[in-house]
């Protein structure tokens, strides 16, 4: 169904939004706690692949229920 | 001919002084808003009161919208138990497609749903629905423990995956879907604001820049052409994924 | 005019993106009205590179916010 591959579409830019906030939140959050300046870097790199391995879960390793 | 230098639109002409008195709830938008609901109301008390076996064309019309909104966005996304939710969407397809149309209707001419606040009040609606539907479906500790946990994942991983998913149902979900709507009205209206502006000044310059004018207000109309279409897809956007929501929180993951 | 330049970066950045997304689906369209019956293989496939082109773009949008 063209419904449910809508569906799929936004929720992966809602992942991807999500995932790379939170862990570049975290990084920043460290980076302002220990003084340092590379870990929101680090955090949204972490979070990006998060995201992606989500989405792999979710969506690609085993192929969505078709309504 | 001395001419000021041109000022393009920004964000604030987006923001009017009241019709009368100092009330917020006299300026335009807010107008328009209780303006576009007797509207919805008045059409539809209209096309359905002399309901007949053979409609008439407002009638049909009438049940042209509804009957898509039931069925295209009703009963093919949300499947058996979609009879519930109809007339929710139906409110949300009418009021979000009237208030758009409201940017390309002469003398009105702005759209409302481009003030960040009526898609946010909308989505605070779709917000409650959703999460109460599958709280009273599934209890608390069983939605959010499927909404974090799904299976086929190594335990460790949890730890990182859980707030990401969790971030996404309770804040960027409801977030993208009303930034959506308010983007693409907000930019849209801009855009015709900007070429509408720019051919007025152009007007009002030296003679050879006159004829880049009729280019410019060319493309203003061109593009509210353009903006209908945006308009009605955005409305239709709207509520396909209000709907797609729901199903998910109806939905069993097993 | 003011402005900052980092949103003029992210507009650009996402030229590269909306292609490729344009691109994909294109492929995915064309490849199911030829053959409906290899959706379930095509849709996957779709999906994962719609995800990695779309995280550039969100990697643009965050960086065009947090560069100063």
């Amino acid at each position: 169904m063209a419904t449910t591959d809508d569906g799929a579409f936004w929720t992966i830019i809602a992942y991807l939004i999500s995932g790379l906030g939170f862990w570049g939140g975290m990084g920043y959050l460290a980076d302002r706690y220990l003084k340092t300046n590379f870990l929101t870097v680090v955090g949204m790199g972490f979070g990006m692949v998060t995201a992606l391995y989500l989405i792999w879960v979710k969506f690609i390793k085993e192929t969505p229920p078709t309504k | 001919m001395a001419q000021p230098a041109f000022v393009p639109p920004s964000s604030s002409d987006f923001f009017f002084n009241p019709a009368f008195g100092s009330s917020f709830l006299a300026t335009k938008p807010v107008m328009l808003v209780m303006f576009s609901v007797i509207l919805i109301a008045a059409f539809f008390t209209v096309s359905a009161r002399k309901a007949a076996v053979v409609p008439s064309r407002l009638q049909f019309a009438g049940e042209m919208v509804y009957g898509f909104v039931r069925n295209s966005i009703g009963k093919d996304v949300i499947g058996e138990e979609y009879q519930r939710f109809v007339p929710f969407l139906f409110a949300i397809f009418t009021f979000v497609l009237t208030n758009n149309l409201f940017g390309v209707v002469p003398f009105m001419q702005f759209p409302t749903m481009s003030h960040i606040g009526f898609p946010v009040s909308i989505t605070i609606f779709v917000y409650l629905v959703y999460h109460y539907v599958a709280i009273k479906k599934k209890g608390l500790g069983r939605y959010l423990k499927e909404m974090c946990f799904m299976p086929g994942v190594p335990k460790a991983v949890y730890v990182i995956l859980a707030p990401v998913e969790f971030l996404t149902y309770f804040a960027v979900r409801p977030l993208t879907l009303a930034m959506r709507l308010f983007g693409n009205m907000f930019a849209g209206h801009l855009l015709l604001l900007l070429f509408t502006l720019g051919g007025e000044y152009m007007l009002k310059s030296a003679l050879f820049v006159k004829f880049f004018a009729i280019l410019s207000f060319g493309m203003a109309i061109g593009l509210s052409f353009f903006e209908m279409g945006i308009q009605c897809l955005q409305a239709y956007i709207f509520t396909l994924l209000a709907a797609l929501y729901i199903a998910g929180a109806l939905a069993d993951e097993h | 005019m003011k402005g900052t330049l980092s949103i003029v970066g992210f507009g650009l950045s996402t030229i590269g993106p909306g292609t490729a997304t344009g691109l994909i689906f294109a492929a995915y369209i064309n490849g199911v009205a030829r053959q409906p019956e290899a959706r379930s293989i095509l849709q996957p496939i779709a999906f994962l590179g719609f995800a990695l082109a779309e995280a550039l773009a969100i990697f643009g949008l965050v960086l065009a916010f947090v560069l100063k």
